[in-house]
């Protein structure tokens, strides 16, 4: 089937089969690489791709569900962006594998945080996180950098 | 620019693609141990490859330590041991091929626990053992004919009766000399179940072949043993197989070795094109795990706490695959010992096979099992003998100049300032109420002996090129290659390159494990850079080794040419009625000697004391007749970043001392750290993970 999909600020029409995820859309079709694939039951965090701002796990989206809607992908990021930043100031990272969906998920958070006029807690950092596994456990370091930049 | 981590332009083996390429899948056996006695492919459209057991059983069996791993397994010897492999052009059709196959099996007698597998009837599940001839195997392989025990390791100080006959029975295996002077004992037996490594990316490789010669595109720390494992299976020699190392997504071990590449290369041969195979979650439960293992420590002291004699015996569960069990059970045997004196050591350690998943290298590799046992049979002893549990550490343990049981002298030792910091981070009394509190102490040995070779050219641009074979799974190391040759040569980082490993490229190096590289690779490039001023060439080239090794009779020899030495302490308290424990502090201090990158040794450090605190309190891998139960994270859980609020730690540095590795120092001591505290509050643990209902279950009365 034909859908268009809104992928950070471009929208491309691809011809993809009605039960396909968006992961498989995002790496197979467009090459966008920052999502992975790992637990593949949306658990892990390590596809989280942004909807509208809002985090979602791509290996369990169907990819025709994510038609009208905005993506974003650690691609659509700016280097320059304050959290991509403070991840590299504060080395906020081993392998990487997870850290493009650690990325977009504090990237949402933040943005609520800023909505609303106030500074996050580690605790509530680390709460906001906690759907995004790394198992190298680079976790203090990443919580680090978010508080960083929510204060 | 930031790191090219951060926002993916990196590539990992799992995201690698060449054109061309067909995609692989595996049938898997459902039973534990069992004959396949048909396959029935009719149902398979013609466009797929399919190689069954027969197929690839001309190629013989590979092994690093044992050679008794055939590419697909006519006899499945564990629940997800593949049987048949397919290959198609997308990788739609390969997993409907795989499930249109029909294999029937021949049930076969099964065996799971490892001292079961000792026992007299106990189903063999190999009939013979053949040490394999690959580099991986370095020292005195020791199968015992006729039994599950794939390896055994002894360590006899020098006045006790060496040489008695084996007797892998736990029953008939009591006796423990060397005690007459020890007038307080303790005897424990402990168990450290299965866990997963969960690297966040799966194994994933691609094989190709040109002109006769194999190309392994593929996330690995062993490098060199995988171009040596494949040119033995596929008769080739070393120099035509290629070995491409991509930075991996996580390994912590589990990218060791062959996994997934000989079934590749083996499709690949068939197809006479690029073949890829990348794992999804569930077969990686099934793929590698750590050891299983039961520990019992008798130790035994005088009335004042001098440690007299210590008697350790390891009974290892490697699975239905040696791989490089054997080692795992040297190295928990020694690491069981702790860094103490003693009068007398003896130390028996049984690899045992069982048809569970094959389980090989871990982050703290055999020392986070018997290091659990070891030193919490330590504090046992404190509370026997009535002496603070750091104050009874600190009059045993080894200094500058002492002999450990191996017979070998220790230098630049610090375990007494790396046990008193942690200790401090606690606010530990000396002597006073510690109520909630825990310490733990232990050393653990690097990859001995063990060769590194680096190159380093210098470039048209008047940059530099290093040529290693040291792999990235996230540690860092090119990083810390760049940095440690910058300095050398006298430049900025960033004139200096580190490409991925590539053989045809690098030259020889052992591997990337026991958190060697930093080190070795250090001294390696000390003399490339050397070399590179003397040679008045634009390349210079390095070598080092570290000579050594035990004997695996009587354990004596070199264990390590340098130890890494680590301490740990916890803080924590627990509901009474639920069981739950709730860490308030974890704390590691480890040596470093020098740091090269700060940033990556602090990352080193947190990331083993996170995986230590899962591997203490939740993860454990459970069987069902062998059917690894929930192979997936739902059921599975790896710490999130809300059980890391407890975590802190101390990088002990000492200007101009020799580079330490640090990639495992802070996981070992975590876990007795963690139950030694429980252990003041009235509870007795003995096994792992400490569940609320496993807490409840070793309550020993009121705190």
């Amino acid at each position: 089937m034909n859908v268009v999909l809104q992928v950070n600020g471009v929208a491309v029409e691809l011809d993809v089969e009605p039960g396909v995820m968006l992961l498989e859309v995002l790496r197979d079709q467009l090459g966008l690489l920052g999502a992975r694939g790992t637990c593949g039951v949306g658990l892990c965090g390590a596809c989280t791709v942004l909807l509208d701002g809002q985090p979602v796990s791509s290996c369990i989206l169907l990819a025709p569900l994510a038609q009208g809607h905005a993506l974003t992908t650690v691609e659509g990021l700016a280097d320059d962006d304050p959290i991509v930043q403070a991840f590299d100031r504060h080395h906020a990272f081993q392998c990487g594998y997870c850290i493009p969906g650690m990325v977009l998920t504090a990237k949402s958070f933040l943005t609520e945080c800023a909505q609303a006029k106030r500074c996050p807690s580690r605790e509530q950092i680390a709460e906001s996180l906690g759907g995004n596994l790394c198992r190298c456990g680079c976790y203090v370091k990443i919580i680090d950098a978010v508080q960083e930049v929510g204060s | 620019m930031t790191d090219p981590r951060i926002r993916a332009s990196i590539r990992y083996p799992n995201d690698l693609t060449v054109p061309g390429m067909w995609h692989a899948r595996l049938v898997r056996s459902p039973h534990a141990s069992a004959r396949v006695i048909s396959i029935d492919t009719s149902f398979v459209p013609e466009a797929v490859l399919v190689l069954t057991p027969s197929d690839v059983e001309p190629l013989g069996r590979y092994g690093c330590q044992i050679s008794d791993q055939y590419v697909l397994a006519g006899v499945a010897r564990h629940v997800g041991d593949p049987v048949v492999a397919v290959a198609a052009a997308d990788e739609a059709t390969a997993r409907e091929a795989a499930n249109l196959i029909e294999v029937s099996y021949e049930k076969l007698p099964a065996i799971f626990d490892e001292r079961d597998a000792l026992r007299a009837d106990a189903p063999l599940v190999h009939d013979s053992h053949a040490v394999s001839d690959s580099d991986s195997a370095y020292f005195g392989l020791r199968p015992l004919a006729d039994t599950n025990v794939c390896h055994r390791f002894r360590i006899r100080t020098a006045d006790l009766p060496q040489g008695e006959p084996y007797t892998a029975d736990p029953e008939s295996d009591d006796h423990a000399e060397g005690f007459d002077a020890a007038q307080v004992i303790v005897d424990e037996t402990f168990r450290m179940p299965a866990v997963q490594h969960v690297a966040m990316e799966p194994h994933a490789c691609i094989a190709s072949w040109h002109d006769g010669k194999l190309e392994v595109t593929t996330g690995t720390q062993t490098p060199f043993n995988m171009r040596q494992d494949l040119a033995g299976l596929f008769g080739l020699p070393d120099t035509d197989v290629r070995i491409i190392c991509p930075p991996m997504g996580g390994s912590f071990g589990a990218k060791t070795f062959v996994r997934t590449e000989a079934i590749a290369a083996a499709l690949a041969q068939h197809l006479d094109r690029p073949v890829r195979l990348a794992l999804d979650r569930d077969e990686e439960f099934v793929t590698l795990t750590r050891h299983a293992a039961t520990v019992r420590i008798r130790l035994g002291a005088t009335r004042d706490g001098r440690f007299v004699a210590k008697r350790i015996w390891c009974w290892v569960n490697t699975g239905a695959y040696a791989d490089c069990g054997p080692g795992v059970a040297m190295k928990m045997g020694y690491a069981g010992v702790g860094p103490y004196r003693f009068d007398h050591v003896a130390v028996d350690s049984y690899c045992i096979y069982t048809n569970l998943p094959p389980a090989g290298a871990f982050r703290g590799y055999g020392a986070a099992q018997s290091v659990w046992a070891s030193e919490r049979v330590t504090d046992l002893m404190a509370a026997e003998v009535g002496i603070d549990p750091v104050e009874l550490r600190r009059q045993n343990l080894l200094v500058d100049g002492d002999v450990f049981c191996t017979g070998e002298t220790m230098h630049d030792v610090h375990f007494e300032e790396l046990l008193e910091d942690a200790a401090r981070a606690v606010d530990w009394q000396p002597g006073g109420d510690n109520r909630g509190k825990g310490v733990a102490v232990m050393l653990k040995g690097m990859q001995t002996p063990s060769k590194a070779e680096v190159g380093i050219r210098r470039l048209d641009d008047g940059h530099y090129e290093v040529l290693s074979g040291t792999t990235e799974m996230g540690q860092g190391s090119a990083k810390a290659i760049a940095q440690l040759a910058a300095d050398l040569l006298g430049v900025d980082a960033d004139q200096v390159e580190v490409p991925p490993p590539d053989t045809d490229r690098v030259p020889y190096d052992t591997r990337t494990t026991s958190s060697r590289s930093t080190h070795m690779m250090g001294r390696a490039l000390e003399t490339a850079v050397e070399d590179l001023k003397n040679s008045g060439s634009d390349y210079g080239h390095g070598r080092i080794a570290n000579d050594g090794g035990l004997d695996v009779d009587t354990g004596q020899g070199i264990a390590s040419s340098h130890w890494h030495q680590g301490a740990a302490a916890a803080a924590v308290e627990v509901d009474d009625e639920t069981g739950v424990l709730t860490l308030r502090s974890v704390h590691a201090s480890s040596y470093a000697g020098r740091v090269v990158n700060r940033a990556a040794a602090e990352l080193q450090q947190e990331g083993s004391m996170i995986m230590a605190i899962g591997t203490t309190l939740f993860e454990e891998l459970t069987f069902d007749q062998g059917q690894v139960v929930g192979p997936n994270l739902s059921d599975y859980n790896i710490p999130s970043a809300l059980d890391c609020a407890a975590v802190s730690q101390t990088i002990l540095e000492i200007e101009g001392a020799e580079v330490h590795g640090l990639g495992e120092t802070a996981l070992p001591p975590v876990p007795p750290a963690i139950g030694n505290a429980l252990a003041t509050l009235g509870f007795r643990p003995t096994e792992l993970p400490l569940t609320p209902e496993r807490v409840l279950g070793c309550a020993e009365g009121p705190s």
